[in-house]
């Protein structure tokens, strides 16, 4: 719930209505661009009243400016679809090792998810301490786990729900309902981008297909869909970028320009429409995507060893191969990130065609066996991925955040070899642009099932990467269907502990 | 919504707990240390410093709706009186030691108040401290204006009288004009002179119709030289059945219709469309709005049962689980997305901001949101058989009539074992079984078979049922355990046995010939009726039939009790679909046994004959029964259960009041003739303004779901009041009450509307947006009429009305549906879009992009956004090349050889205009070099094309 705003500022967004508001013509939209940027605007704006960006009709992904000064310019999500648990990974519990097939203590007739729990399990991988810091990451992940002091844990993390559709969409969009503008949704809306020929915000499904709750994870919701997440991966393009087969070039070029003709005639009737002059710009944003968009998605220049690095080079089996597939998304990842794209959303596991447990982190059943394959697809492209982005120089404004919906349970379920879902406990670690390293924020319980140490909320989590950003939480907000609606809803801390 | 305890803390404890173990004073003494927030220095009053912070953050606890441990601070002698469990709660002249500065500040473990929101700052704690040291003066104030009556919305309609206007200030067609002159005269505009036909019968039928409008209805309108030829031309469109097609597209979008459930199965609702349809007709009827309301909330108790689609149109997690926590917040989220719904909808009230908390804004109680989730408490997601007709009803009865007749007349040729002659139940079959008993409270279920039809007994399933819900599925919780299985065969395992799928490749076998059992422990007690099992459903294998079985259950795995078994079953006969009784017409005489034989025939011939009168269509229009009472949930955690809230209105106006033994429909039918009372002042405005927003972009109301105080006032706020006056209480004595298409013709036939768009200096400088109406506002077209007027101009826009929607996927029908795009589409799959199948989540691959809404949330007003993958999507998709080509084929048989023709014909199927000597020799040019088809795509991409004259 927010407070009642004018309607001034209601309708800021209204193109036609912003130049009548500010002086007339595309003069009047740079000028005010560029008082905005340097936060001359936002500065007349008082308390905790919404900061609306302002977005140029023809030029939605133009840069904006920050709240206040930002610690990262931009973001680089990735996304472990299905749960990863974390007492398979990074939270390491001696209790649960040394209680190994005990129930657990108040909680032997918990009832989760899928049914009935039975004793605690400790995870079939070895922890062992790592780099400098000491940090006890278990045997599945060993590329990452060698980056330990590069990363900044929070273990303490806590959703509220325990299905996956609605835990997915939590973690993206800070609702539990489908139908909300997912993080990147509203930061290319806050920011726009630093490169106008690439979309502000890219999602990257996985090789295997779109996860658990599909494009809910990069849907627009109710922000203008300009802000949506432009999907595509290594191997799938963008739907309909390429000139269409059977047109040449020069047929293609010719008839863009008799388009363009017909927009001239018709736009002279209505002088200084924003609205026609923004169409006529997509049309060239669009021919500019045509040409960077292959560009940035051609891998054949990578050399052989930035290849190797990720595991983007070897095949000869399913995983290996999956596994390649997915380092071919992680290096179009940062290939993404060197260009300059706010908001790149990269997804490890998949709902499609495989269902529980089979292309994503639900390891209900057979959780060596699951985890067996996930843990190695992950990890050396995504180590690699990291790596990369380091040596050259990008973790500087880059803010790498890895999460999954929720975490999974100490126990194993009743009369099955793997472990229900439990958003009452999970870890997500973050990395690169004002993060602190080789750090670990709150904990959960002896046995990794609840949070209890500096307890961070998915919207805590939210609120801090906005913050990250240089975006207030608060006044990041947008109206609709008679609310001022935030990514954070109506709650969220920022976790000024884990800055550097 | 404040979160909830954090692990670092207590939990906390009442106010009399806490405070009944301790004076507040030592508590403040040995619980904080911390100095206290220094008074503020200078003079405090209490009217602008005081009041305003007491209303902002406590009163909502503390005040009129509610007085939590017995305390208001909305009343002077209440709020210095104190509350339950300490008094005074402020001491004049002493600050530090008043217990509401401890409060405040946090002194006080865990009971920081306010307990909801931001603490307040040392700045408002130190005001407060202030006053307080300088004798806490309340003073008199004026008595509080009314919450209701002081806003414009719920103040009731009156009709105003139009304004006079003089003839400079433009011309008059009907009242709407002199509000709109009125307003738009104050501020030195002036209205523009009428649009041009091409121009009027263009935007027409786009706004109306949702298609353009062919050359030759172009050609007649622009030739008609009667009077009224635009008002006979208005009544044609309104009268034509694209209207409905249309204008349904605005309302579906509003009620968050679509034809699957989302989330992450996404699952489909194959009756939906019926609801669907339903809106499209009852807007083609005209249908009083006040009925289609009624219809929508309770068309079940008025004889329209397709109408409660709209109650549960939205989102539906199906994903159900054995945890209590999940399953009730999944249920608090159903009925908030009912009542939420409702309010946006009917009514422009946020009703949905009252779930946690009483509203922060409007006069809707927490208590209130919980009256009217209880109205919707007992509707359940779903499709429902529609009822049957009464004529086929009765034809019903009387075949059930005779049915029972030769049923107890052929009772003599049954065999008749003992020792309850005709009573057997039919044998066994190797397909299906079902054995129900009276519902039991269980554990565990064991299945003992004690012969088979030959071999090792084989189940393919075993389901035990408690209500809607098979229980033994593996899935649920339940573990399966056997006497021993076949060893060696993948397709013959135990757990076959409860994973919810049915064949030969998917059962257990035993592995004792004619003999085995099959325990299932259930995840926790269930309340059983009946167990279902089969050999092989899919009818393949009828060898292994357990034929002697018995069904126990029990609670402790040990004591068994039987409920069922094979017993009281006809021998097994080895069909494969279950039997009647069986005759022996060869025991009888040859004229009984014929007579026999005749009425076994006719008795076959009326069940075949009732099987088909039964058959009735389904619509996902929910399912209803009477509900527990409803509680209300502090902060809306359906964990923290208050107390019983019985269902009600909201208070805004008149409220109902009902009773927790109000029958289910009942409550609905109450809130329906509440929201449609002719004095509601909500609904009629909030219809209104919904048109007015389709025909000129933006409504007179820019917030049209939300006509509350954080909503926007009115443009016009007397012409919205005429408008909803006209609807309820139309001034001609022909019109019908509550008829949106009168306040269509008034509209459409005002000189406003009919203005042209041409933009004007003086009014861009005044007023860009055009709230004035100096203009009419010229927008994109929406993403359905984008598509329906591309395929209008292809000439391949199939009209075919109604029924099941035509796919712009394809679908991947997992255990999760996959929705694929289509980038080709075959015939039928040309209709108007809001034929398409309303798939949530997954987008059309090009009109998605045109900010379409999924029908995940309400969307009372569409983003118009302008993005490079609208560009690339229209500009080099498939279904574009496509649409080209028919384009051209169609120009090539319409207007000949020619390509000055085909040019020709192109400008007035897609611009209706002629296109200038300069155009077309530019056209010719183009076309001759790049081919019609490149000439028809760049067309289909244009601006002139794409928006509203």
């Amino acid at each position: 719930m927010n407070r009642p705003v004018s309607s001034l500022h209601r309708t800021l967004l209204d193109r036609r209505r912003f130049l009548g508001d500010t002086g007339l013509g595309l003069g009047a939209i740079a000028l005010t661009h560029l008082l905005s940027r340097q936060g001359l605007l936002g500065a007349n704006v008082s308390g905790k009243d919404p900061i609306r960006p302002l977005i140029q009709p023809g030029h939605p992904y133009a840069p904006r400016t920050a709240h206040f000064k930002p610690r990262a310019k931009n973001v680089l999500v990735i996304f472990c679809s299905g749960a990863c648990s974390h007492l398979d990974t990074f939270d390491y519990k001696p209790e649960l090792i040394r209680r190994n097939g005990q129930p657990m203590p108040g909680n032997e007739k918990l009832i989760t998810f899928q049914g009935e729990q039975g004793a605690l399990t400790r995870s079939p991988w070895e922890f062992r301490p790592r780099g400098q810091s000491g940090k006890m990451i278990s045997d599945l992940l060993p590329h990452l786990a060698e980056l330990a002091d590069d990363l900044c844990f929070i273990h303490s993390m806590q959703g509220k729900t325990n299905t996956h559709g609605p835990g997915e969409n939590y973690m993206s969009t800070g609702q539990t309902l489908d139908g909300f503008p997912s993080m990147g949704a509203w930061i290319s809306y806050a920011l726009g981008s630093d490169d106008q020929s690439l979309p502000a915000y890219v999602a990257i499904p996985d090789p295997r297909g779109k996860p658990q709750n599909s494009v809910n994870n990069w849907a627009p919701g109710f922000l203008p869909a300009a802000f949506q997440g432009t999907d595509f991966n290594a191997t799938k393009p963008i739907r309909n970028l390429a000139r269409p087969q059977g047109i040449t070039g020069s047929e293609d070029r010719a008839t863009r320009a008799f388009l363009q003709r017909l927009n001239e005639h018709h736009a002279a009737a209505y002088p200084g429409d924003s609205e026609l002059a923004a169409r006529i710009a997509s049309y060239e944003l669009a021919a500019r995507m045509q040409v960077t968009v292959p560009e940035v998605t051609d891998l054949s220049t990578e050399p052989a060893h930035i290849l190797k690095l990720y595991g983007a080079d070897e095949g000869g089996s399913k995983i290996l191969e999956t596994r390649a597939a997915y380092a071919r998304n992680c290096i179009l990842a940062r290939r993404l990130v060197e260009k300059g794209v706010r908001f790149v959303q990269l997804f490890n596991g998949a709902y499609q065609t495989g269902g529980e447990g089979v292309s994503n982190w639900d390891g209900h059943k057979e959780l060596l066996k699951q985890y067996g394959v996930h843990g190695p697809v992950l990890d050396k492209p995504t180590a690699g991925l990291l790596i990369d982005l380091k040596q050259r120089g990008l973790l500087e404004d880059t803010l790498v955040v890895w999460c999954t919906e929720f975490g999974r349970m100490p126990t194993f379920q009743k009369g099955s070899q793997g472990r229900d879902h439990n958003p009452a406990g999970f870890t997500c670690w973050l990395a690169g642009a004002g993060v602190k390293k080789g750090f670990s924020y709150g904990a959960t319980d002896e046995f990794g099932y609840k949070s209890v140490e500096n307890v961070v909320t998915v919207h805590d989590f939210h609120a801090t990467l906005l913050h990250l950003l240089g975006l207030d939480h608060e006044r990041l907000t947008y109206y609709h269907n008679g609310l001022e609606r935030r990514l954070t809803d109506v709650d969220g801390h920022v976790v000024h502990d884990i800055f550097a | 919504m404040e979160r909830e305890s954090r692990g670092r803390l207590q939990p906390v404890l009442g106010f009399a707990a806490l405070l009944s173990t301790a004076t507040l004073a030592s508590l403040a003494d040995t619980a904080s240390p911390a100095p206290l927030p220094a008074a503020a220095t200078r003079a405090v009053d209490f009217a602008r410093d005081i009041r305003p912070l007491l209303d902002r953050h406590c009163v909502e606890c503390h005040g009129p709706t509610q007085q939590k441990s017995g305390f208001r601070l909305d009343d002077r002698t209440a709020a210095f009186k104190g509350g339950d469990s300490y008094s005074p709660a402020i001491r004049p002249g002493d600050s530090a030691n008043s217990p509401l500065i401890h409060l405040v500040s946090g002194r006080v473990p865990d009971m920081r108040m306010p307990s909801e929101g931001q603490p307040l700052s040392p700045e408002q704690i130190g005001l407060l401290r202030a006053w307080i040291d300088q004798g806490a003066p309340w003073t008199a104030e004026a008595p509080k204006p009314d919450p209701v009556l002081s806003h414009w919305a719920f103040r009731p309609v009156n009709r105003p009288t139009p304004p006079t206007t003089t003839a400079s200030q433009g011309v008059i067609q009907n009242p709407i004009d002199a509000f709109i002159s009125e307003k738009r005269s104050a501020k030195n505009l002036t209205a523009a002179p009428e649009a041009d036909r091409t121009t009027l019968i263009r935007r027409l039928y786009t706004v109306v119709l949702g298609v353009p409008p062919t050359p030759e209805e172009v050609d007649r309108f622009v030739r008609d030289t009667e009077p009224q030829a635009f008002e006979r031309l208005v009544d044609r469109a309104l009268a034509d059945n694209h209207y409905g097609e249309r204008w349904a597209r605005h309302w579906l979008d509003v009620i968050r219709f679509a034809e699957t459930n989302g989330f992450e199965t996404n699952r489909e609702r194959p009756n939906a469309w019926r609801f669907r349809d339903y809106v499209i007709a009852s807007l083609n009827q005209d249908k009083p709005w006040d009925q289609f309301v009624r219809e929508q909330i309770a068309g079940d108790a008025v004889g329209v049962d397709v109408g409660t689609g709209f109650l549960v149109g939205g989102p539906f997690d199906i994903v159900k689980s054995p945890d209590p926590v999940l399953t009730a917040q999944q249920r608090a989220d159903e009925l908030d997305d009912m009542v939420a719904t409702t309010g946006t909808a009917f009514l422009g009230l946020t009703l949905g901001c009252a779930r946690c908390h009483s509203h922060k804004f409007d006069p809707i109680s927490q208590r209130e949101y919980y009256a009217m989730a209880a109205v919707f408490a007992g509707v359940q997601h779903g499709d429902r058989p529609l009822p049957l007709p009464p004529a086929q009803k009765e034809h019903l009865d009387s075949l059930d009539a005779r049915i029972r007749e030769r049923e107890s007349q052929l009772q003599r040729f049954a065999k008749s074992p003992a020792p309850s002659p005709g009573k057997l139940r039919p044998a066994v079959t190797s397909t299906l079984n079902t054995d129900a008993f009276t519902p039991v409270e269980a554990r565990h279920v064991r299945f003992t078979i004690r012969a088979a039809s030959g071999g090792e007994p084989c189940i393919d399933e075993l389901e035990v049922w408690s209500g809607n819900r098979n229980v033994a599925l593996a899935s649920a919780g339940t573990r399966a355990t056997a006497s021993g299985t076949l060893p060696g065969y993948d397709i013959h395992r135990l757990e076959h046995i409860n994973d919810g799928r049915s064949g030969n490749a998917r059962s257990w076998i035993s592995n004792e010939s004619g003999r085995g059992w099959i325990a299932l422990a259930f995840a926790r007690s269930e309340r059983i009726e009946r167990v279902v099992w089969g050999r092989d459903r899919e009818g393949q294998f009828r060898d292994r039939v357990a034929t002697d079985y018995v069904v126990e259950v029990s609670n402790d795995g040990t004591t068994w009790q039987t409920v069922a078994s094979s017993s009281d079953r006809e021998p097994f006969s080895g069909a494969t679909q279950p039997t009647g009784p069986v005759y022996h017409f060869e025991l009888f005489s040859d004229a009984d046994a014929r007579q026999g034989r005749d009425w076994l025939a006719d008795l076959e011939r009326l069940r075949k004959e009732r099987k088909e009168a039964a058959n009735t269509p389904a619509v996902w229009a929910g399912n209803f029964s009477q509900p527990a009472p409803t509680h209300r949930l502090h902060r809306g955690d359906p964990m923290q259960k208050r107390e019983v809230v019985p269902p009600a209105t909201p208070t805004v106006f008149q409220p109902v009041s009902l009773s927790t033994n109000t029958p289910e429909k009942e409550r609905r039918l109450a809130l329906a003739r509440w929201i449609t009372d002719p004095g509601n002042p909500l609904t009629p405005r909030v219809i209104v303004n919904r048109l007015w927003q389709h025909h000129f972009g933006v409504g007179l109301v820019d917030t049209p779901n939300d006509f509350g105080r954080a909503g926007s006032p009115p443009s016009h706020p007397e012409l919205l009041d005429w408008l909803a006056s006209e609807l309820v209480h139309p001034a001609g004595g022909s019109t019908t009450p509550w008829s949106l298409k009168h306040i269509h013709r008034l509209v459409l036939t005002s000189a406003t509307w009919r203005q042209s768009a041409a933009p004007r200096p003086d009014g861009i400088a005044t007023d860009a947006a055009s709230r004035l109406l100096w203009r009419f506002p010229p927008r994109r077209m929406e993403a359905e009429a984008i598509r329906d007027g591309i395929l209008a101009v292809s000439g391949s826009l199939d009209g075919t009305r109604g029924g099941p929607g035509f796919f712009l996927h394809d679908v991947d029908r997992e255990n999760v549906y996959h929705y694929h795009p289509k980038e080709e589409f075959g015939p039928g799959e040309s209709r108007r879009m809001i034929y398409a199948f309303k798939v949530r989540m997954e987008q059309d691959s090009i009109f998605g992009s045109f900010d379409c809404p999924d029908g995940s949330l309400v969307v009372p007003r569409r983003s118009l956004s302008t993005t490079p993958l609208q560009a690339l999507n229209l500009f080099n998709s498939r279904f574009i090349l496509r649409q080209s080509e028919l384009f051209a084929a169609r120009l090539a048989r319409e207007a000949g050889p020619q390509p000055q023709a085909q040019i020709q014909r192109a400008w007035l199927l897609a611009f209706h205009r002629p296109a200038s000597p300069a155009e077309e020799s530019d056209a010719v040019t183009f076309a001759q070099s790049s081919g019609m088809p490149a000439l028809c795509r760049a067309v289909l991409n244009s601006n002139e094309f794409l928006f509203i004259p």
